[in-house]
Parts: structure tokens; C-alpha cells; sequence
């Protein structure tokens, strides 16, 4: 019959009118987050080595890590990913022999200004003398170290965070 | 109480002007009743452009505008106010006078038009004799607005818009007025009153079929709106005859689309659904109220048939209108005279 197809039509629109609505308002509700997601990297102290492998591994040379020397290991003062050139290919993560550099699901890291861009994992200062001929003794260092680390990880998330309202 | 609402206001002004000549009196009634439709127009049109942008949204499985205020209902206005403060940009080949002109006056032809419109009981601001006759001559005038747009914008889609308007519009105003001359055969008035009074019993939806697909097709066809938005067709003319307009001159083009839109709903529900009559006895709503649920039934529809259809061509367009509903039209005419003059032999 002539029309068919236009009664047709209607009937669809007017059936998808009524329809759930596949919009999810994202400030407020997220799509999940696949578990092997590229997001914001995480560096687990604890593990490091410093060996720098994840700097050698990257293409785009967006590590970049400063080391010292304390008693007979290596000590890592400074980690710095130039965020704006790193393509998450994930070769970082994978060449960590430690496991210590993951992926997080924290996808929003933009930044009002250009300089909050770099994403600083670790910055701190080496240990003045660590002693490390006494089993006992080598734990005090360690332990401070971990602590060290768990704040300064903390503190330069807060930083990061500070500084995105700034920028905002 | 509310059957008289508005009614009751109108007569209160009048005894709270007692004092004054009764043409004074009179003439300050009317100039509220005219703002009183102005306002109406203006908030229906905000109205109206939230309500096509949460149709459309809600038809493509989206939720549209709900930021701005309470469920979006504010994002009208919020863009009307962006386009207040943008300016309106004039290049240098344009016909200035009539450049600013064409938006000034553009809301006139709608304004006028809805003076006739009875929006309930014994509310229409005036009811003329010749309602309907003076409804369709100023709402055609609009065609000569758009045309003034297309050629003083001096642009080549801003022209080819304005002509195609001109060329639509004057090809399908005159299936639209064949169809009404159905309704008026049977009427026998082109007064609004008489034509909703003869409705009383069965709405000439059904006793006209029709008529009132080809008025509603023309209706369509006469305010642009898709399937036969061929005037703006944005992806072939970028908007048409407003291509050259930003800021408010821009914001009352589109407002004026809507205002339209309510004149077409307006006019489809007086001829055609029995204007405020409350159907199955329903009278406890207002008529005034049953007017205004009508016209938005309508409206929905027309929202909807832009977004089910794909706009159709120029050619098309024409061939339809000449070929399809004039002669449907006139025939339509020829059956409905026959049709009475048996009934009449009949004696009902």
C-alpha cells in the first residue's frame, strides 16, 4: 500500500522515543574502565630498582630518571614522564623486570598549564649514609625509605592535584 | 473557575477602566490582549526550540539539554542571550535597510495572524467575520520576509534559499487553501467561531480525511520544517536565506520558525480538530487548555516527521505539490460539494 513505509518510519521514531537512552552523563556516571587499561602510570617504589630499563625501552624518550649511588645501591631521586610525547604503548610496563611501573585507570590528566604537564612519580633526596654492613642496621634504612617513598608518591599526587585547581 | 480564566481577566480590566470613554477602554483591552499574545508567542517559541532539541535527542536514543537550569529548560534562553550579546555582523554588499528589515519584521506576519486565533472560548482577540481569509493572506506574507533576507544578504545560498522559499510557498499555499474550501463548503463561514461551532458533533478530521492530510502536508511545506525544509537545508545551502544573519537577527529567524509552527498547529487544530472543543464530554479541562493540548499533539507530530524523514528533493517537492495535492485537492472539493448536495437531497 502507498505510505506503508512512512507509517513505518513513524512507528520507529515513535518506538525509540520511548527507548532507554544510551547517553551516560560523565562528570557524575563513568563507562567502566577495562581492567587493562593505559592510564595514568603508577611507579611501586618498593620494587624499583632504578635500572633504568622502562627509559631505554620507551621510542619516544619520555622517561627520564635520576639515580645515585647510596652504600651499594642504587638510590632513585627524580622520575619524570614528559606525559605530552608518551603514546601509552605500555613498552615501559613491560620492559620493568621488577613490576614496578603499572598502568592505573585514572584517565584525566589534562592540565590548564603546559608546565603541570610532565608527570613527576618520584622526587626526593638521597639518604645521607645509609649503613649497610649490620643486617639490623640496613632495616631502619630500608624501612624509612619505603616510608619516604609512600608520602612523596602521596605528595606529589596532592601536588599534581593543587596545581590542576590552580589551573582551573 | 478556570473555563473563564482568561476571559474573567479581560472583563475585570474592562470594569477596572470603567471610568474611561469606552473607546479608550476598549483600545487599552486590546493592547493588553496583543501583548497578552505576544508573550504568549515569545515563550512558546523558547519553548518550543527546547522541546524540538529534547524530541530530537530522545529520538536518537540521547537525552538532549539538561544542564542549563532544571532539566535544561533555561538553554533557550541562555542561547538567546549569546546571541544578544554576538554582534550582528554586516558585510559591505549588503542591501543595508533591507538587511535589518527582514528580521525586524519578521515576527510581524505571525503576530497579526494570531489576533484571529480563538485559543479557547470566546478568546479569540478579534473575531472577524473573515478570520480565516485574513489568517491565510498575512501568514503567506512571510514569504516576502525570507525573500528580502535571500536578496539583501547579496549571497549566492542566501538567494537560492529565498527563491526556493518563494517557490514553495507559492506552490503549496494553494492545495492548502483548496483543502480549507472543504471545511468552509460545509461551514459556510470563514469566520473561526462558526468553524469550531460546526465541529461541535464530529470533527472534520474524520468527515474531511482528506483535506485535512493535504492542509496538514501544505502546512508542513509552508512553515519549512522537514521533510520539506528546502529552504534552509543546511547541508546543501548552509541554513539558506540566514546564512548572512548572526546574533539576535539570526535568533529571530529562528524564533519565527517556531512562531510559525504554532500558527500551522494552531490553524490544523481550529479547522480540523475542533479548535477548544473538549471531546467526549471531557469539559471539567478548561477550553482554553484542550486548545493548547491539541496544538501540542500537533506539534509533536510535525517534530517527529522531521526526524523520521530524509528532507526530499526540489524537483520532488514540486511534482508533489502540483501533481499530488492539487488535483487530490480539487477533487476533494468536487467530492465534498457532491456529498452535500445529497445529504441536503436527503433532508439530514
Amino acid at each position: 500500500m502507498f505510505g506503508k513505509g512512512l507509517v513505518k518510519g513513524m512507528q520507529i521514531t515513535w518506538k525509540e522515543f520511548w527507548a532507554p537512552k544510551a547517553t551516560i552523563q560523565y562528570p557524575e556516571h563513568q563507562n567502566p574502565i577495562p581492567d587493562r587499561f593505559h592510564g595514568r602510570f603508577v611507579l611501586d617504589l618498593n620494587n624499583c630498582i632504578a635500572c633504568g630499563m622502562c627509559a631505554n625501552a620507551c621510542p619516544n624518550k619520555v622517561i627520564s630518571l635520576r639515580k645515585q649511588k647510596v652504600g651499594t645501591k642504587q638510590f632513585l631521586t627524580n622520575y619524570v614522564m614528559n606525559i605530552q610525547y608518551c603514546m601509552f604503548c605500555g613498552l615501559c610496563v613491560e620492559s620493568c623486570p621488577k613490576d614496578a611501573l603499572h598502568f592505573s585507570k585514572v584517565i584525566n590528566m589534562n592540565q590548564y598549564f603546559y608546565n603541570n604537564i610532565p608527570l613527576v612519580l618520584v622526587q626526593r633526596e638521597a639518604p645521607a649514609e645509609p649503613v649497610e654492613k649490620e643486617k639490623p642496621a640496613a632495616k631502619p634504612t630500608s624501612q624509612p625509605k619505603a616510608d619516604k617513598s609512600a608520602p612523596t608518591a602521596k605528595s606529589e599526587v596532592a601536588a599534581s592535584k593543587a596545581s590542576d585547581k590552580e589551573g582551573e | 473557575m478556570f473555563e473563564n480564566l482568561f476571559v474573567g481577566i479581560a472583563d475585570g480590566l474592562r470594569s477596572l477602566l470603567g471610568g474611561l470613554p469606552l473607546e479608550i477602554n476598549e483600545a487599552i483591552v486590546m493592547l493588553v490582549k496583543l501583548v497578552a499574545i505576544l508573550v504568549f508567542i515569545l515563550v512558546n517559541a523558547l519553548w518550543l526550540v527546547y522541546m524540538e532539541r529534547k524530541v530530537a535527542g530522545y529520538m536518537q536514543a540521547r537525552i538532549g539539554p539538561n544542564r542549563v537550569g532544571p532539566k535544561g529548560l533555561l538553554q533557550t534562553s541562555a542561547d538567546i542571550g549569546k546571541l544578544i550579546c554576538k554582534e550582528i555582523i554586516i558585510h559591505k554588499d549588503t542591501d543595508k535597510v533591507v538587511f535589518m528589515l527582514a528580521p525586524v519584521l519578521v515576527f510581524v506576519p505571525t503576530l497579526m495572524v494570531f489576533a484571529v486565533i480563538p485559543f479557547g472560548k470566546n478568546m479569540a482577540a478579534i473575531d472577524m467575520n473573515i478570520g480565516l481569509l485574513y489568517l491565510l493572506a498575512i501568514a503567506s506574507l512571510s514569504t516576502v520576509i525570507f525573500w528580502m533576507a535571500g536578496w539583501a544578504s547579496n549571497n549566492k545560498y542566501s538567494l537560492l534559499g529565498s527563491m526556493r522559499s518563494v517557490a514553495q510557498m507559492v506552490s503549496y499555499e494553494l492545495p492548502m487553501v483548496l483543502a480549507i474550501l472543504g471545511v468552509i463548503m460545509i461551514t459556510g463561514s470563514l469566520k473561526m467561531s462558526d468553524i469550531i461551532a460546526a465541529q461541535e458533533h464530529t470533527w472534520f478530521i474524520f468527515t474531511q480525511p482528506i483535506a485535512f492530510l493535504i492542509f496538514f502536508i501544505a502546512s508542513v511545506s509552508e512553515c519549512n520544517r522537514a521533510p520539506f525544509d528546502l529552504i534552509e537545508a543546511e547541508s546543501e545551502l548552509v541554513n539558506g536565506f540566514n546564512t548572512e544573519y548572526s546574533g539576535m537577527a539570526f535568533a529571530m529567524f529562528y524564533l519565527a520558525e517556531y512562531a510559525n509552527m504554532l500558527v500551522c498547529c494552531a490553524m490544523v487544530t481550529i479547522l480540523f480538530l475542533g479548535g477548544w472543543l473538549a471531546p467526549f464530554g471531557l469539559d471539567f479541562i478548561p477550553s482554553w487548555l484542550w486548545f493548547f493540548i491539541k496544538m501540542y499533539v500537533v506539534m509533536f507530530v510535525i517534530m517527529q516527521l522531521r526526524w523520521t524523514y530524509p528532507r526530499i528533493r526540489v524537483d520532488q517537492l514540486m511534482g508533489f505539490g502540483w501533481k499530488v495535492l492539487v488535483p487530490l485537492s480539487l477533487a476533494n472539493i468536487f467530492v465534498t460539494g457532491i456529498g452535500m448536495y445529497i445529504y441536503r437531497a436527503i433532508g439530514w
